[in-house]
């Protein structure tokens, strides 16, 4: 069942001038409810439009942005209300902060819906506790924060909406490992409870992998792949033609099978090989497998 | 924001005429000679002249004439406005008006009068700021890059330096300055973008309101402004960048034949306009 959907949707940058430029052409997707999508596609491949298109921030040149069946521009003035029902996370949106507590900044889009204070005080918590923001960070200036608190608290500005669809443009861009997981983490558990439909923009095929149950590649304003990430990433071959790629590990098991080992099941994610290595290693020395190959597991 | 899209600052045109190679430095010179030359004209023939000079100028340049005409929109009611006030507040105690009208108000009568010279001088300014804004615009923007312009303006004003003014700060400023408002106005689409998002409204409300919708944009942009300059500082020292004291141009200025060919042409016309507003054939001046 899906929750958004475009429909032939086309999009021109520059129109009429000489720099005139097409970011989507006639591009019909749909995105599943209460699960997590992965947006991939090389630079210039429309992502960035496309997400701005979900909410409303641009308005197709032609076809129609569909949430729950009811196209998002049939009433243009109440476009406001769309982008409470799709929180938008754009690239670092770190840059966005402003207001002179942290508090005040999750609570930006909550006060702009009109809830009363206690309701924003509800949510800038919940909202804070999701991204985990600790409590006594909330009275600071967001200026004082780290970088990756920065981003979490940006983010948390947006779930404060209680969106029905959250859209992140490369949430954990610029972070470093440590960073990545704990906002790719959160989201994910984010996504476990509240149910909320999520779309994640990423150039990480690790974390499209990891995170995400269902992927939908760009190549050149035209969706190329839509699908699970098992099925995406079976394609590996022509996934790189279009310069992309398959997680490494994948690749590392592509190879172990041209070497003949015979592997099977969710070969994209670390674990997943690992278990099938496991299993193959089983297979091959009969019912337990030798010690030190067997840790592999772990 | 289309607004923002639509300021268009610094519309150099790139191209291969004439104009487009003349030496900058020749071009902000004759710029400021034909602009005294506009203010010393003074009657018809004086201004003919100048303004078939700058419709052939803008012909050599290869600029469509039409966006030379659209560049002057922003002024239109400037324009209007002086030539209103020319026509109904020029007296003359030489001349009889041509025509005056009597319009009662109230109690009293308000007389309105339209003299020659009024409607000379409402046409005169008027054409004075319309081939100002053109002529000056072909040359320095529509022709000129903005890097090579301030490049000219350091060179030009490079005598200042002996009264210690810094010449060459001045001019790095500005280059900086120019570099930095298109990054600046794609920043601030961004900021509005994402504000938008969280349900920011910058279109409806009352002007109040408005202004202080504007401060969730304000606040990231000067932050990233202030960091952007310190981050660029730092890159500047780490090239070793101290200031204009012995430093050497890539490209450097050099006049050719054609600046003084120009140079030649330009005292030419403002000698013409000169000798046409002494002899004054027509007999209609100011």
């Amino acid at each position: 069942m899906s929750i958004l959907e475009l429909r032939e949707v086309s999009y021109v940058y520059g129109e009429g001038t000489p720099f005139e430029k097409i970011a989507l052409d006639r591009v019909s997707v749909s995105f599943e409810r209460g699960v997590i999508t992965g947006l991939i596609g090389h630079t210039g491949s429309g992502k960035s439009t496309l997400v701005q298109l979900l909410n409303g921030l641009l308005r197709p040149r032609s076809g129609t942005v569909l949430l729950d069946g009811v196209d998002i521009w049939e009433k243009p003035k109440e476009i406001g209300k769309i982008r409470h029902r799709v929180g938008l996370v754009m690239q670092y949106p770190e840059y966005q902060l402003f207001d002179e507590t942290v508090r005040a900044d999750i609570g930006f889009a909550p006060r702009n819906m009109g809830l009363s204070t206690d309701e924003v005080e509800a949510r800038v918590r919940e909202a804070a506790d999701f991204v985990g923001l600790g409590e006594e960070l909330l009275d600071q200036s967001p200026f004082a924060l780290s970088g990756g608190q920065k981003r979490r608290a940006a983010i948390a500005g947006i779930m404060a909406m209680r969106p029905d669809v959250l859209v992140l443009d490369e949430p954990a861009a610029g972070l470093d490992p440590l960073g990545r997981r704990e906002i790719l983490g959160g989201l994910r558990k984010y996504q476990r409870t509240s149910g909320t439909t999520v779309i994640l923009v990423s150039h990480s095929m690790e974390d499209m992998a990891e995170y995400c149950d269902r992927i939908v590649a760009l190549n050149h304003t035209k969706v190329f792949m839509e699908g699970s990430v098992d099925e995406v990433f079976s394609h590996a071959r022509e996934l790189s033609e279009v310069g992309l790629d398959i997680p490494h590990i994948a690749r590392v098991a592509l190879e172990l099978q041209k070497c003949g080992v015979p592997l099977s099941g969710n070969l994209y994610t670390i674990e997943g090989v690992a278990v099938a290595y496991h299993r193959a290693l089983v297979e091959k020395n009969g019912h337990t497998a030798s010690g030190e190959e067997g840790n592999d597991r772990a | 924001m289309t607004v923002l899209k639509d300021i268009t600052l610094g519309q150099y045109f790139p191209g291969d005429s004439i104009i487009h190679r003349l030496d900058p430095r020749a071009k902000m010179i004759l710029s400021i000679l034909y602009i005294v030359a506009i203010f010393f004209a003074k009657n018809v023939f004086s201004f003919v002249i100048l303004t078939l000079s700058a419709i052939l100028l803008v012909l050599i340049s290869r600029i469509p004439l039409l966006t030379v005409l659209r560049g002057l929109k922003p002024v239109f009611f400037i324009l209007l406005f002086t030539m209103v006030i020319n026509l109904f507040l020029t007296t003359s105690t030489e001349e009889s008006p041509l025509f005056a009208w009597n319009i009662p108000v109230f109690s009293w009568t308000w007389q309105i009068t339209i003299y020659r010279i009024g409607i000379l001088r409402a046409i005169f300014t008027a054409l004075r700021v319309i081939l100002l804004l053109s002529v000056s615009s072909v040359f320095l923007t529509y022709t000129t890059s903005p890097i090579t312009l301030t490049d000219s303006l350091e060179d030009l004003m490079g005598p200042l330096k002996v009264i210690r003014v810094p010449v060459h700060d001045i001019a790095m400023i500005i280059t900086i300055a120019l570099r930095f408002i298109p990054t600046l106005i794609e920043e601030t689409d961004k900021i509005m973008n994402a504000q938008k998002a969280r349900g920011a409204d910058f279109a409806t409300g009352s002007l109040v309101r408005r202004a202080k919708a504007l401060i969730p944009v304000l606040v990231p942009l000067f932050v990233s402004s202030f960091k952007r300059a310190d981050d660029l500082a730092i890159a500047m020292e780490c090239r070793c960048y101290r200031g204009g004291e012995g430093r050497t141009k890539l490209h450097k200025l050099r006049y050719h034949l054609r600046d003084l060919l120009a140079a030649i042409l330009m005292v030419a016309l403002f000698a013409s306009v000169l000798f046409v507003n002494h002899i004054n054939p027509l007999g209609i001046g100011l």
